[in-house]
């Protein structure tokens, strides 16, 4: 996935994006509205999602507008195939979600000194690409843990 | 901070479409009931806490660890996809 076939449609000419990873091209269209931002980051409500083959199978979710937030990504189910969280009312009501098969969904990676790096299952991002609307969503009876740690291969 | 003195089965409104009750109160704890339209997000204060304090470290992350990809690209037993597109493949 790329923020190209996320927004085939560019209402304004394309600018660049300088990131940890590199500089992306991105126009108006490929900008995600996240109308509650995240928490620990309320008033950063403009993200990109980017990819390469450097980063793949993770994506970056980057601040449209500049350094102020940035996070490493990955589709929960590439990490543990049976995940699987619901969404309530509200959540899809933030994401003027109809069909939940269109959604994507988006673990956020963390690297914590001495021990390599964990995903958290709990609390993911779902983006609805029909709408460019999305949100990071906490369920309440999720039994996903915060920290999933990615084990290196026996 | 305002504070008021409820007992059970009574409760405060915000605004017009909040309302929390209080449900029953025990000696640990008081089950108290939130209803609120589904565009207000309610949770635990300390599992708000809990994720906003991740969502900081994993922040922190993406400029502290160097090759974050390639690390969890290993771990997954993934191998690189081939270099056909660039970029942003646009």
């Amino acid at each position: 996935m790329t923020t190209a076939q996320m927004s085939p449609a560019a209402s304004r000419p394309s600018r660049q994006l300088e990131t940890p990873f590199g500089t992306f091209p991105i126009d108006d269209a490929s900008v995600i509205d996240f109308a509650d931002g995240l928490p620990g980051f309320e008033q950063t409500r403009k993200f990109v999602l980017l990819s390469s083959p450097e980063l793949a199978p993770l994506h970056l979710l980057h601040y449209a507008d500049g350094p102020a937030a940035s996070f490493l990504a990955v589709d929960p189910r590439v990490v543990l195939p049976s995940y699987r969280t619901d969404l309530g009312a509200g959540d899809r009501l933030r994401l003027g979600a109809t069909d939940d098969h269109q959604l994507l969904w988006l673990a956020l990676v963390t690297m914590d000194a001495g021990q390599g790096p964990s995903v958290n299952l709990r609390a993911p991002i779902v983006v609805n690409p029909a709408r460019m609307l999305g949100c990071q969503v906490m369920p309440h009876n999720s039994l996903y843990p915060l920290r999933h740690p990615l084990a290196l291969p026996e | 901070m305002l504070v008021f003195t409820r007992k059970r089965d009574e409760a405060i409104m915000i605004g017009d479409g909040i309302e929390i009750r209080v449900l029953r109160v025990g000696r640990d704890g008081v089950r108290i009931g939130v209803q609120a339209p589904a565009s207000v997000s309610v949770h635990r204060r300390e599992v708000y806490d809990q994720i906003r304090d991740e969502n900081r470290i994993a922040a922190a992350a993406v400029n502290a660890a160097g090759n974050v990809a390639a690390e969890v690209r290993k771990r997954l037993e993934r191998p690189a996809p081939p270099v056909a597109a660039t970029g942003t493949d646009r």
